[in-house]
């Protein structure tokens, strides 16, 4: 095998996949964030970023499709790694008990991982892939969430997205080989933060904009 | 019959290169035909395996444990002596050879002792270049502490698991070999016999532990690296597994044992608690560094130590050894508190403990330095008692700690069987009557590092060539004498655990052959042996199967070689009619109740040999001489 | 002071490799809460051979808790759930009358069940072969002084060698992963200058051997960390994982 394949091939050069993509979607739920909190200055503020960033042009489709490669590599080395530990332990035990160490994060990251991945078929369905010639988008969204059911659905996903980020942000750290005795501890604090940052700054929006409507 | 030691002629400071030089080669390219089976991969047998396969030798290496990282060297605590220097205190090879002989009241060869000395350097050398993470002060230099009775600062060490960095470390080395292709790595193996070709030791029979097959293995040499025989007393600070069988097979295959009743009762362990306990742990000796020895002056005085007064407690050691204080040699210290407790002065539930008492330490230094000194030996302390010693004193008592008698090796640590070489604790050369602390790291590593590497090839180079296919008739009828012997335990059937049986004999020993001895408990012993043994083999229950992982046959197999080698002891300890180092018979003692040797009729070492079922066997003598070092009472005052 | 109760254990047993294990009850009564694990198992062990019933087998050997041999998963904790304890070290006082202790072997695919609790654990060898040692002949050896090693990564590199290879962290990893051990090793010499002429072969070969034995891969659960009796640092994994990305992308090894 070429040196770089076996290297991906790797138990840690599969994480290191996992880690470099996943800061790319961290840095990405940090823009997308920055960008959706223009909804809490109503329609204008919200459509004008949305034409400001399309406006972009072919830098959004290399960035679009740039994220999607990612994606791909996220969700495959994701489930390889899934799969082949399960694989590790062929006979599981009757009784399992953890010593501390596994958090709600880091016990479900590859079922978290998949539900993402759900929303964000679902989320792509509902936002993107719609046909914005005769509306804005900010009308699109404002109606979507004038479904109580919407505004549940995003609140859980983005609780479950949430709780993806908070194992997935320190781990990225760990994994590239960032971790310090005198740094870890504000790592792992920061992880929490921004998974609540996330959670709270998309989870409020849906319920913002459904009381504002 | 006189022994000859072989030790080579000239000044003692140049025996070792000399006989070197006068050693036959075995060339470069001829090494890869040679086989050596070494059995054991503790200090001693991991060093020489790994190096044997450096100098290109084949080599197969044995051990019953899982993984030659197992072997109880891993547990030894407080550190290795080395002639260094570094403090800058006046050590040197020669007092560090002159230490050990006097340490080893006068039963050690002068000329062994100082090649001990010399080579220790090398292995400190060797160990940093491995990458054992030693001690340092914080220029980056390696540390030093003052161990066991030394008054000098020679010991090196890794916190408190020192042994167990330096076996990692030549597990490391080992490992190394076997990736190369150069050792073959035979865990979960036992050695049940040694197979002797035209005199010359041929091979090896063990048994698959996971299997229960019996397996033949040919060479051109055997090493034994067994350990000691210290778990004949059941309790000991062995592991569980340590046994004497491998020794005494080849006793009972014509090598001679020697000083089999020389074994070490260490002072600081874990008192007793219980009839179903299983071992005994040691607490580092370093501990004495600072610890206070004491028992209640009254005797019969069950008042909890911090309700005793100062006045009324008795620092035994540092009143009766004003200059050495608590430490002292470790067969003083443990005599010491023997017979306290004998006196009715001990403390604890049972009677039979002294106390350690850091509260003056604490006081002085602060309880920040005493946890660094010393923090993981209190945890563990704590885990098993459940008491914390930085409250209450610590209560500890002797157990059996180390065997210096063992297989008789020449000068060579070749056996009186040709090709059938014994290093590390399983032979008796270097310690005498006692062995002084961080002195077994010290040994193990310098015959397995840089004496066997060199004498093994004088062998090799010096007899012809025959390595035997193992389908020979000597194969043959080792194998159906163990397959006899493993059936016939099987077939018993009675009503008795292997482990009751050890466990009897264990208190057998510990009462009449322990601490202190004298001639009527020895006798009492030998025929309470006798009758223990001859209930074992009408009455032990081997549960389970042969062709599988058994391991109450492992330990029945075990337990029937420790019912024979028990006698030995016994025998030994008969003959020497005088006190020394770690046998103590009380006949012997001076006004002030020390060993009182008899340099007169036992400057010797006893070499047994065995002379058949039934018969007693023959004692042959080494005399020893003593050159370099005068002869006189050891004295600690 | 020392009480007895009384346990109910539930204990894996299974014949061998190949044949299917299963559960047992089996009673420990008057059991000291002064034993040790191991001793109330010898205890359980004798009783069960004088009633002609096959005794437990278990790995284990110098129970002080530094050769490594025992481990046990009791309770759905590998060496149970005291902290920094093997199980030889673990005692009865932990315990209360009336408990039942369920008891199952280490569970992993690199490690085969041998026989009811012991388990083989060659792998761990098998990666240590691969390059976990400093290629350095016995004789020539410059003098130990010579090489001054700063203090502080002296007692870093002991942090990490206190490893004594018993595999409670592959056994508590929820993906059956060697990273802690694998870590410990390849950091030891990582941060001592003798280890460094080797370190990126050593990296690479390590965690290859690792990958083929059929270990999990790591998931930063930190389950090894809290469960290791040695206490040692998952920050070990995060060397390793620089010292493999040095050598993968920034050494000539292939």
């Amino acid at each position: 095998m070429n040196w770089l394949a076996a290297t991906f091939a790797s138990s840690i050069g599969k994480k290191l996949l996992m880690a470099i993509t996943g800061f790319f979607f961290c840095f990405f739920l940090a823009v997308h964030l920055a960008g959706n909190l223009t909804l809490y200055g109503g329609s204008d503020s919200f459509n004008s970023y949305a034409a400001h960033l399309h406006s972009l042009g072919k830098l959004l489709v290399v960035a679009e499709w740039g994220m999607v490669l990612f994606a791909l590599i996220h969700i495959i080395t994701g489930l390889t790694l899934f799969y082949q530990n399960f694989q590790a332990r062929p006979q599981r035990y009757q009784i399992n008990k953890s010593a501390g160490g596994r958090t709600l994060g880091s016990a479900t990251m590859p079922y978290t991982g998949v539900l993402v991945l759900a929303f964000v078929i679902f989320h792509l369905l509902n936002f993107h892939f719609v046909d914005k010639s005769q509306t804005t988008i900010y009308d699109i969204v404002s109606a979507a969430f004038a479904s109580p059911l919407y505004v549940i659905l995003y609140v859980i996903a983005m609780v479950v997205v949430a709780v993806h980020v908070s194992h997935g942000f320190w781990s990225a750290f760990q994994t590239v080989g960032a971790n310090h005795p005198k740094y870890m501890p504000t790592i792992r604090t920061l992880s929490i933060l921004f998974a609540l940052l996330v959670g709270l700054g998309f989870g409020l929006l849906p319920i913002f904009i459904s009381i504002s409507a | 019959m006189l022994l000859d030691g072989k030790v080579p002629t000239g000044p003692i400071a140049e025996k070792w290169d000399r006989h070197r030089f006068e050693l036959k080669l075995v060339n470069p390219a001829n090494k890869r035909k040679y086989d050596i089976i070494v059995v054991g991969t503790g200090l001693a047998g991991g060093s020489a395996a790994a190096t044997l396969a450096e100098l290109g030798y084949n080599v197969k290496a044995f051990c019953f444990q899982d993984s030659p990282r197992r072997a109880h060297s891993i547990a030894a605590q407080g550190g290795i002596n080395a002639a260094k220097n570094y403090p800058n205190d006046g050590d040197s090879i020669w007092r560090l050879f002159y230490d050990t002989v006097k340490g080893g009241d006068f039963r050690a060869r002068e000329a062994n002792v100082y090649r001990l000395a010399q080579v220790s350097n090398h292995i400190i050398d060797h160990c940093v270049a491995q990458g054992i993470p030693f001690a340092r002060d914080y220029g980056g230099l390696l540390a030093n502490r003052s161990f066991g009775g030394a008054q000098v600062s020679r010991t090196f060490y890794a916190r408190g698991q020192t042994g167990q960095q330096l076996l990692l470390g030549c597990y490391s080395s080992l490992m190394r070999q076997v990736g190369a292709g150069k050792v073959t790595l035979l865990p979960r193996r036992e050695m049940l016999d040694l197979v002797i070709v035209k005199g010359h030791a041929k091979g090896i029979l063990v048994r698959n532990l996971i299997t229960g097959e019996l397996e033949r293995h040919g060479a051109d040499a055997v090493v034994l690296a067994t350990g000691g025989y210290g778990n004949v007393f059941f309790l000991s600070t062995n592991a569980m597994g340590s046994n004497v069988t491998a020794a005494y097979r080849a006793y009972l295959k014509g090598a001679l044992f020697a000083n089999p009743c020389f074994t070490q009762i260490h002072p600081t362990c874990i008192p007793v608690h219980g009839t179903y306990q299983s071992k005994l742990t040691l607490m580092s000796e370093s501990l004495r560094n600072d610890g206070r020895v004491w028992v209640p002056q009254k005797a019969g005085d069950k008042r909890p130590p911090y309700q005793i007064p100062e006045n009324e407690r008795d620092y035994f050691l540092e009143r009766k050894y004003p200059s050495f204080g608590n430490l002292v040699p470790r067969d003083v210290a443990s005599r010491n508190a023997k017979q306290q407790c004998d006196a009715g002065k001990g403390v604890g539930a049972t009677g039979l403990a002294v106390y350690l008492d850091f509260a003056d330490a604490i006081k002085r230094d602060g309880r920040a330095v005493i946890e660094r000194k010393y923090g993981n030996l209190f945890e563990m302390y704590e885990k098993i008692t459940g008491e914390d010693p930085y409250v209450t004193p610590m209560m500890i008592y002797p157990a059996v700690h180390y065997t210096m008698g063992g297989l008789w090796v020449d000068y060579n640590l070749m056996s009186n069987i040709p090709g059938l070489f014994v290093i590390g604790e399983a032979n008796f050369s270097d310690h005498g009557a006692n062995r002084l602390g961080a002195s077994a790291l010290m040994q193990g590593l310098a015959d397995g590092y840089f004496i066997l590497p060199y004498t093994i090839g004088g062998y090799l180079a010096g007899s012809a060539k025959l390595n035997p296919a193992t389908s020979s008739p000597e194969f043959d009828a080792c194998e159906r004498a163990v397959q006899e012997r493993v059936n016939r335990l099987l077939a018993i059937k009675g009503k008795r655990t292997v482990d009751d049986f050890h466990r009897q004999l264990g208190s057998i020993m510990w009462d009449y052959c322990g601490m202190s001895r004298n001639n009527a408990g020895l006798e009492k012993a030998r025929g309470l042996i006798q009758s223990l043994r001859a209930e074992f083999w009408q009455n032990v229950t081997v549960p389970g199967d042969e062709k599988d992982f058994n391991q109450s046959l492992e330990r029945a197999g075990r337990v029937a070689d420790f019912l024979e080698f028990a006698e030995l002891m016994v025998i030994d300890a008969l003959e020497r009619q005088e006190s020394c180092g770690g046998h103590f018979n009380e006949a012997y003692q001076t006004p002030e109740n020390e060993a009182l040797r008899d340099d007169e009729k036992f400057c010797h070492v006893a070499a047994w040999e065995y002379k058949g079922t039934g018969k007693a066997p023959e004692l042959h003598k080494e005399p020893l001489t003593f050159e370099n070092v005068h002869l006189t009472q050891r004295s600690y005052k | 002071m020392s009480k007895h109760i009384n346990l109910t254990l539930k204990v894996w047993r299974q014949k061998n490799q190949k044949e299917k294990g299963h559960f047992e009850t089996i009673a420990a009564p008057q059991i000291s809460t002064e034993m040790s694990f191991l001793e109330m198992l010898d205890v359980v062990n004798e009783k069960m051979t004088t009633e002609g019933k096959e005794p437990i087998a278990f790995d284990h050997d110098c129970r002080e808790g530094i050769c490594g041999m025992c481990g046990a998963v009791v309770n759905g904790r590998p060496h149970g759930a005291l902290k920094g304890t093997t199980l030889c070290q673990l005692h009865m006082r932990h315990f209360n009358d009336g408990d039942t202790i369920a008891i199952e072997p280490f569970r992993a695919m690199a490690f085969k069940v041998i026989k009811d609790l012991a388990v083989d654990r060659s792998a761990f060898d098998q990666i240590i072969q691969a390059g976990g040692f400093i290629s350095v002949n016995a004789g020539g050896a410059q003098d130990a002084n010579n090489l001054p090693v700063p203090q502080e990564r002296a007692e870093l590199a002991m942090d990490a060698a206190q490893c004594i290879g018993c595999g409670a962290c592959v056994a508590a990893c929820p993906n059956a992963s060697a990273m802690l051990f694998v870590s410990a090793k390849v950091s030891q010499f990582a941060l001592l200058p003798q280890g460094r002429p080797e370190a990126a072969r050593r990296a690479l070969a390590m965690v290859r051997a690792m990958d083929r034995l059929g270990f999990g891969n790591c998931g930063n659960e930190t389950e090894c960390e809290a469960e290791c009796p040695k206490g040692i640092s998952i920050s070990n994994i995060a060397r390793l994982n620089r010292e493999f990305f040095k050598a993968s992308f920034g050494s000539s090894i292939k």
